[in-house]
């Protein structure tokens, strides 16, 4: 069961459903998941629909919730009214999983926290991903992924030369969290083969985006400095950076770590005679004459086609890669090669690739994509199928407002 | 059968002959939970993490990094090198008896000392194999190298990250690999599952560029809508410690703004059409940052997001290493925790990357190289240099 919304549960409910869960979607008709946008958008809020066309129901049609909602079905119940929350009681009952990412205590104030639920189903694993963690004294602050980069000190080592922080406006933290939501119910999953009951998973979006930064920390506790921004720049590695090539905002990135990365650089660009020049003789050399490094390096690549300076270089041995658009990346030949991309129907947002898992396992193969469902698009297959109403039933359920498959805000 | 939560894989052993980030942090999060891992370097230098920086120590030395010591806890250190035939033997006898190995070396080079997947599997037929890669173990730049910047370029993460009148920018650290090695870690968790319930192992391939495409999130879904996402300007107000993004412009209700406006000594701002509703404050994000910039500049940064976010915003301020370590969210879910290195002394480290509760005491600082712990899995005399 998935009540969670933007991108962090998303992202992790989308996972399960490759991999062949189902996943069914919970919203409510007066608060749908955000990333369906707006019930009745504006005109300045067009740009998140194919082509700027909202279309007849708009909440079905964003690039959000194209994307992320994926391989699920989709249920309205109004959780606030009684006969919602005996529904939901009812459908936790059958679940397996819960994931839900609200505020902190969103789901106690509704009566339908963890200590409610696991009574009801003991063996439920209830995965809930807050901003800071259920415990604690900022457990009920509210975030975006952008903020969290802020507070798990990921934006203080991200900027360029001047030092000023900078976010990743794509919300970075989210997919990761998502990511290792997904391994996080699996070993919450086998804990229950062995003990036979479920738990409940604290995860912390904080904790989680600190982590990336574990050896900044490692080094302050020891040595005090303080990790800054270092722009493209490595503590190790130089030459190492974006460079530009030919075509509007085309860039190449290089990094060098080894000799032998070096010396196939110097041969690759043609300046053989680099390799043995003082300046740049061994790793030191090379950190401490980046400037130079970096000017004659761009009057290399500028002109040239920056997937084609990759492969040059890669045929050196020198790790480089274009700095790939996201229009590139959908017709890019390695992941095309690989089937990286699911091409999916959506039958009111249209034709397009969709981002699949990032893993491949040999014998669990994922499954094939299947549309984000419409809003409530699958009422009656929970209503009836699982829970076992009447249409009768579902009727009166919607007359009253409890479930349905069109916005009331 | 009980259990307690950090021993959720404690009867599983894991063999990590990877090296640099991605390979071993997945092995790290498996020792998190309790798996027993035996690491396993080349003799003389060891892993390429114990050269790269920043270094405890005034000199480099092999046990003096920071990014190894932290990436390389909980678990037991063996030296051995696969391209020699007589050490490749001992690891294929280690491998035997091990359920999940983790290894990063270019495709194909495992295969050729007689040690890839289909070899090791002749005698441990559910053995989990997993490769974690800058490009995966398949396709047309499965033999390019790669790093944490090239992964970033290649999966379309870093294009939209920066200001827009400079190149684009990196996310700082080591994060893309670090999110290759979580990856890593949750197809594994799947593969143990997987193998619990239906009784097969297999070959896990993870790819550092498709890790980034999928972390990329919206960029190519917006292409195919019609819309290049770029990089943008940023919304942080400079406070008098440092940064604080306000986070008035977008998920707070209307009765906060009022509030906002008293707080920060500007009443008549109420009445001001261009911050009267949420769209009007998003339309005018530059004036609203400015306005807040003059009561922000005064404040510290922290005192700011306590403030604000008490009004039910999202405010977030901007966390130097020095910041985290006194934050008393983290202090409170005791976040941190200092191990004792041998060499130098207490070290704080983020506790746990996996829920409340799981990662308790499994937590152990590096060994040093070469010196695994337990008889059992010390290989055949005269191979083990000690």
């Amino acid at each position: 069961m998935d009540l969670s919304q933007v991108a962090a549960g998303p992202y992790s409910t989308m996972f399960l459903g490759f991999m062949g869960a189902e996943v069914i979607k919970v919203e409510s008709l007066s608060r749908m998941d955000i990333n369906r946008g707006k019930a009745r958008p504006g005109p300045d809020d067009l740009r998140v629909y194919p082509n700027g066309d909202p279309g007849e129901r708009p909440w079905n049609t964003t690039a959000h919730h194209v994307h992320r909602n994926i391989n699920k079905i989709s249920v309205t119940l109004d959780l606030s009214a009684d006969r919602g929350k005996e529904l939901f009681r009812e459908l936790v009952k059958v679940c397996d999983v819960l994931v839900e990412n609200y505020r902190g205590s969103v789901m106690d104030r509704l009566g339908l926290g963890y200590d409610v639920v696991s009574k009801l189903n003991p063996q439920l694993i209830y995965l809930k991903i807050s901003s800071q963690g259920a415990t604690g004294p900022e457990a009920n602050y509210g975030s975006l992924g952008s903020t969290l980069e802020q507070t798990a000190g990921l934006a203080s080592i991200t900027g360029y030369e001047d030092g000023l922080p900078l976010m990743t406006n794509l919300v970075y933290p989210d997919p990761v969290v998502g990511i290792l939501s997904f391994g996080a119910l699996m070993a919450a999953l086998r804990r229950r083969l062995k003990t036979g009951t479920g738990c409940l998973v604290d995860l912390s979006q904080r904790e989680v985006t600190t982590m990336l930064l574990g050896e900044s920390i490692l080094d302050f506790s020891v040595t005090g400095r303080v990790a800054g921004t270092m722009a493209n720049r490595h503590r190790d590695m130089a030459p190492h950076g974006v460079y530009q090539c030919s075509g509007d905002d085309m860039w190449v990135a290089i990094s060098v770590g080894s000799q032998n990365e070096w010396e196939g650089l110097c041969q690759a660009i043609g300046q053989p005679e680099l390799a043995t020049d003082t300046r740049f003789a061994d790793p030191e050399s090379r950190l401490g004459n980046q400037d130079a490094l970096d000017q004659i390096i761009s009057a290399w690549t500028e002109g040239q086609d920056h997937y084609e300076v990759m492969h040059l270089l890669q045929s050196r041995g020198v790790p480089a890669a274009p700095v790939v658009k996201g229009s590139e990346a959908i017709d890019d030949p390695h992941l095309e090669a690989r089937g990286f991309w699911d091409v999916v129907e959506h039958p009111e947002a249209g034709t397009y690739k969709q981002v699949t898992t990032p893993w491949l396992l040999s014998k669990s193969s994922r499954q094939q994509s299947t549309p984000a469902p419409g809003l409530g698009e699958h009422n009656y297959q929970v209503l009836h199928g699982i829970l076992g109403l009447s249409q009768g039933e579902i009727d009166t359920l919607v007359a009253h407002g409890i479930t349905d498959d069109t916005p009331t805000e | 059968m009980t259990m307690t939560d950090d021993n959720i894989l404690s009867d599983l052993s894991v063999l990590d002959l990877s090296q640099g980030v991605a390979g071993p942090f997945c092995a790290k999060l498996l020792a998190g939970l309790g798996a027993e891992v035996i690491k396993v370097e080349p003799p003389g230098a060891g892993d390429s993490s114990r050269s790269s920086g920043p270094h405890l120590g005034d000199t480099s030395t092999l046990e003096s990094s920071a990014l190894f010591s932290y990436i390389n806890t909980s678990k037991k250190s063996v030296t051995l090198d696969p391209a020699l035939p007589q050490q490749a033997q001992a690891l294929k006898t280690l491998a035997k008896d091990c359920d999940i190995l983790v290894e990063s070396f270019p495709p194909g080079h495992l295969e050729s000392v007689g040690l890839g997947y289909s070899d090791l599997t002749e005698a441990n037929p559910d053995l989990i194999y997993v490769s974690v890669t800058p490009f995966g173990q398949t396709g047309p730049y499965s033999s390019y190298k790669g790093s944490d910047i090239v992964a970033q370029a290649a999966g379309a993460l870093m294009y939209t990250i920066g200001l827009p009148d400079k190149p684009p920018l990196k996310v700082g650290g080591e994060a893309a690999l670090y999110t290759t090695g979580v990856s890593a870690f949750s197809a594994t968790m799947m593969a143990v599952y997987v193998r619990d319930t239906q009784g097969f192992g297999q070959h896990v391939d993870i790819s550092a560029m498709e890790v980034m495409t999928v972390s990329q999130i919206h960029s190519s879904i917006y292409a195919q809508f019609g819309r290049t996402p770029a990089r943008r300007e940023t919304n942080l107000v400079r406070a008098k410690d440092g940064w604080v993004s306000p986070g008035l412009e977008t998920g707070v209700q209307e009765s906060t703004w009022l509030k906002v406006c008293e707080l920060i000594g500007k009443p008549e701002l109420i009445e001001d059409p261009r911050f009267t509703s949420q769209e009007a404050r998003r339309a005018n994000q530059q004036d609203l940052l400015d306005v807040i910039a003059d009561w922000a500049g005064t404040k510290p940064k922290e005192e700011i997001y306590h403030t604000l976010q008490a009004l039910r915003t999202i405010t977030g301020y901007v966390a130097t290493v020095e910041d985290l370590l006194v934050s008393q969210q983290f202090v409170a879910r005791e976040f941190f925790k200092s191990l004792p290195d041998p060499e130098f002394g207490e070290v704080a480290h983020p506790r746990r990357s996996l829920p409340n509760g799981w990662q308790h005491l499994a937590v152990t600082p590096r060994t040093p190289i070469g010196r695994a712990q337990r008889r059992d899995t010390v290989p055949t005399p005269g191979v083990h240099p000690q």
